[in-house]
C-alpha cells in the first residue's frame, strides 16, 4: 500500500468512530431522565402548550430514530444544530469559539516539546547523574499537579504578586491591532504573547512531563542499538551519534504520544479556560452544560472528538511518512 | 463516605479469584513477595509507599473521626456539639458569628494562631480540617472510581479478547469511540445528563469509573490475547468447561497483574480527574470538604487576599498522587525487569 492510500485508508477507518462519538452524544443527550425543554426552562412553571409548541418547533417531539437521522443528515452537511438558548446555529459558535482553544493547545504543544526533548535528550545522555534525578523529579511533579492548581499559582506569582504579566484573558493575534486597542502589530503582536505565556505553561506542563519520559526512555533505548555502538566503535563524535543516530528512531514513540494525548489536552483546556477565563471551547462547553444547552453540549462535544480523531489519523499518517519501516496498514 | 469505604471491602475479594486453586496460588504468593522486597529496596517507590500509607491512614481515620461525629451528634452543622470531638473541629461546622475569623492566615504568617496551623476559610472553617477531611474525599474516591473501571474494563476486555472476532470489533470499536472523547468532557456530560441538572459526588463517581473503562480494556485484552492461547485454556475446553467459567478461573486471573500495576498509576489520574470536576463544580458539593471544590471557592476572588487558600489544597493534591505514582511506577519496575533504571 503506498502513502497515498494509507491516508484515504486511515481517514476511512475514523468514520466509524466519528459516527460512535455522534450516536454515544446523541443518546447520553436524549435518553436522559427528564426531556429537555422542561429541563432547559429550569424549574418555572411550563405551560403545556409552550412546552409542546417548543417540542414541535425543534423537532423534538419525533420518535428517537427520527431525530437522530435529522441530526445526522445535518452533521453531513456541518449543520451541528440550532442552540435554542442562545438563538443561534451551534456551528457558528463553534466558530467563533475554536480560535481561542486551538491556539493555547498549540501553543501548550509547542512548549512542551520545546522543553520536553532537550531535558529528556540530556537525562538521557546523563543518566543516573545528578541531572538526570532532577529532571525526573521535574517529571513527576508535572505528572503529579492539576494543570489548574498551576495556574493558579502562576497567576498569583506573575500577576497577583509581581504583577508582570496579566491574569485573564487573551490578545487574539489574527484580529486587526485596532480592536484590541493597540497601536501597531508589534505591541498587538507583544500582548498576545505576553497573555499567552501564563495559560500556554498551565496546560502545557502535563504534556512536557510525559513526553520528556518517553523522550529519555526512548533515548535510553536507542542509545543501545547495535548501529549505535558500531558507530562509537568507528569513531563518530558522540555529538552526531546523538544528533544523527540515535535522536531519529527517539522521536516515532513521542509522535503517537502527541496524538493519543490530545484528549488529555483538549480537556484540560476546559480547565484552563475557566482558571484564566478564556473565551474558547472549554468555556462554551462550561456555559452549555450550566445552561442545559443540549444542541450546544452535543456540538461541542462532536467537535472535540472530531478534533482528537483527526489529530490522531494526523500523527499516525506522519508517523508513516518519518519512518522507512512502518509497513502501513496491513492487519495481523 | 462510609458506603463507599465499604464499598471498597467488597470489591477486593475479587482482585483474586483464582485464589481456590492451591497451585496458583503458590505461584502468585512468590511473585508478590519478590515484588515487595524489590520495592523495599528501591528508594523512591519506599517513599512513594510510605506516602500512600500516610494518606490512606488520614483518610480512614477522618472517615472513623467523622463517622463519630454523626453517630454522637446526629447533625454534623450542628456545630458546638461538632466542636466537642476531642481532635478536630467538624469540617462542615461554621462558627457562630461571634467567633468567625473568617480567612486567617495560618499560624507561620503575621497574624496566624496555633489553633488553626493552616488558617480559616472564608465562612471561618479551620483549613487544617478541612484539608484533613478532603484526603478521605480525594482517596476513596480515586479509589472507588478506579475499581469500577478496572472491573468494567476487565469484564469488557476479557470477552472481547476471549471471543475475538465480531464481538471483539464491535467492542473495541466502541472502546476506540469512547478514548475520542476528551474524559473530562465525557464525565461531566455523563454527570449532568444522568443527575438531570443537579450533580453529585457519586454520579462524578460513576461517571469517571465509566470513562476509564476502555483504558483497562485495552489493557487486559491484549494480555487475554495471549492467555488464551495457552494449553491450559485448551484443556479447559476439552474438559467441556463453559467459556463463562474459563473466562472467570482461568483467563482473568492470569491476566490480571500488569492491570494491577496500571490500576495504581491510574489511581492518581482519577484523583486528578475528580479534583478538576470539582473544580469545575460537578464534583463534591459544598460543604463537603474537597480539595478541588477548595480551589473551587479559593479561584477568583480570594487569590489576592488570602493565596494560603490556593496553597494547601493543590499541595495536598500533588503530594497525594505523588505518592500513588512513585508507588505504581516502583511496581512496574519490579515487575518488568526489562526496565532498568
Amino acid at each position: 500500500m503506498g502513502l497515498l492510500k494509507y491516508t484515504i485508508y486511515r481517514l476511512l477507518q475514523a468514520i466509524p468512530v466519528l459516527i460512535g462519538i455522534s450516536i454515544i452524544t446523541f443518546l447520553l443527550a436524549n435518553l436522559a431522565p427528564g426531556d429537555p425543554v422542561r429541563l432547559m426552562l429550569q424549574g418555572q412553571q411550563a405551560d403545556e402548550e409552550l412546552v409542546r409548541t417548543i417540542e414541535q418547533r425543534y423537532g423534538l417531539d419525533q420518535p428517537l430514530h427520527v431525530r437522530y437521522w435529522n441530526y445526522m443528515t445535518g452533521l453531513v452537511q456541518g449543520d451541528l444544530g440550532y442552540s435554542i438558548h442562545r438563538d443561534r446555529p451551534v456551528s457558528e459558535l463553534m466558530l467563533e469559539r475554536a480560535g481561542p482553544t486551538l491556539l493555547l493547545v498549540l501553543s501548550a504543544y509547542v512548549f512542551a516539546i520545546v522543553t520536553a526533548i532537550p531535558l529528556g535528550i540530556i537525562a538521557a545522555k546523563r543518566r543516573n547523574e545528578p541531572t538526570d534525578h532532577i529532571s525526573r523529579i521535574v517529571a513527576l511533579i508535572g505528572v503529579s499537579t492539576p494543570s489548574f492548581w498551576i495556574g493558579i499559582m502562576l497567576i498569583i506569582i506573575f500577576a497577583v504578586q509581581l504583577g508582570v504579566l496579566p491574569s485573564a484573558g487573551l490578545v487574539y493575534p489574527w484580529q486587526p491591532p485596532e480592536a484590541a486597542g493597540h497601536d501597531g502589530y508589534l505591541e498587538h503582536w507583544i500582548e498576545s504573547i505576553r497573555h499567552l505565556i501564563l495559560p500556554m505553561i498551565a496546560l502545557g506542563t502535563l504534556q512536557m512531563a510525559t513526553l520528556m519520559r518517553v523522550e529519555r526512555t526512548q533515548m535510553i533505548e536507542s542509545l543501545q542499538e547495535e548501529y549505535v555502538k558500531l558507530a562509537r566503535a568507528y569513531g563518530v563524535p558522540e555529538r552526531t551519534i546523538l544528533r544523527k543516530h540515535a535522536f531519529r528512531s527517539a522521536q516515532l514513540p513521542i509522535i503517537t504520544i502527541i496524538g493519543l494525548n490530545l484528549s488529555t489536552a483538549l480537556g484540560g483546556a476546559v480547565l484552563i479556560e475557566t482558571v484564566f477565563a478564556i473565551n474558547g471551547m472549554g468555556r462554551l462547553f462550561i456555559e452549555a452544560i450550566q445552561q442545559l444547552d443540549y444542541q450546544l453540549i452535543m456540538g461541542v462535544t462532536m467537535v472535540l472528538g472530531a478534533i482528537f480523531v483527526i489529530g490522531v489519523v494526523i500523527t499516525d499518517i506522519s508517523y508513516a511518512y518519518i519512518d522507512p519501516r512502518v509497513t502501513y496498514g496491513e492487519r495481523e | 463516605m462510609a458506603t463507599t469505604e465499604s464499598q471498597l471491602e467488597e470489591q477486593q475479594p475479587s482482585v483474586g479469584p483464582g485464589e481456590d486453586e492451591a497451585d496458583e496460588e503458590v505461584e502468585t504468593r512468590v511473585g508478590w513477595r519478590y515484588t515487595l522486597a524489590k520495592i523495599k529496596r528501591d528508594a523512591t517507590a519506599r517513599i512513594g509507599l510510605y506516602i500512600v500509607a500516610v494518606v490512606l491512614f488520614i483518610a480512614t481515620f477522618a472517615a472513623i473521626d467523622s463517622n463519630v461525629a454523626r453517630l454522637t451528634f446526629g447533625a454534623v452543622q450542628d456545630y458546638p456539639a461538632a466542636r466537642a470531638l476531642p481532635i478536630f473541629d467538624h469540617p462542615t461546622a461554621i462558627p457562630p458569628p461571634g467567633e468567625a475569623n473568617a480567612n486567617a492566615p495560618p499560624a507561620f504568617v503575621d497574624g496566624g494562631t496555633l489553633s488553626h496551623p493552616l488558617g480559616t476559610d472564608p465562612q471561618g472553617r479551620d483549613y487544617f480540617t478541612r484539608i484533613v477531611y478532603g484526603s478521605q474525599v480525594s482517596v476513596s474516591v480515586g479509589i472507588v472510581a478506579t475499581a469500577i473501571g478496572l472491573i468494567g474494563g476487565t469484564i469488557v476486555g476479557a470477552i472481547s479478547g476471549y471471543y475475538g472476532g465480531k464481538v471483539d470489533d464491535v467492542l473495541m470499536r466502541l472502546v476506540e469511540t469512547l478514548y475520542a472523547i476528551p474524559p473530562l468532557v465525557l464525565i461531566i456530560v455523563f454527570i449532568v445528563f444522568l443527575s438531570g441538572g443537579s450533580p453529585d459526588i457519586r454520579y462524578a463517581i460513576v461517571g469517571v469509573g465509566i470513562t476509564f473503562i476502555p483504558v483497562f480494556a485495552r489493557i487486559i485484552r491484549s494480555r487475554v490475547l495471549s492467555v488464551r492461547e495457552m494449553d491450559y485454556i485448551e484443556a479447559a475446553r476439552a474438559a467441556g468447561v463453559k467459556d463463562r467459567n474459563i473466562i472467570r478461573r482461568h483467563v482473568i486471573p492470569n491476566s490480571f497483574s500488569p492491570v494491577l500495576v496500571y490500576a495504581t498509576l491510574q489511581i492518581g489520574v482519577t484523583i486528578l480527574t475528580v479534583a478538576g470536576l470539582s473544580f469545575l463544580g460537578y464534583g463534591a458539593q459544598p460543604p463537603t470538604p474537597d480539595w478541588g471544590e477548595m480551589l473551587r471557592i479559593a479561584h477568583g476572588r480570594y487569590m489576592h487576599s488570602n493565596i494560603w487558600l490556593s496553597i494547601w489544597p493543590g499541595l495536598a493534591i500533588l503530594v497525594t498522587i505523588m505518592g500513588f505514582n512513585l508507588f505504581g511506577d516502583g511496581l512496574q519496575d519490579a515487575l518488568d525487569p526489562r526496565i532498568k533504571n
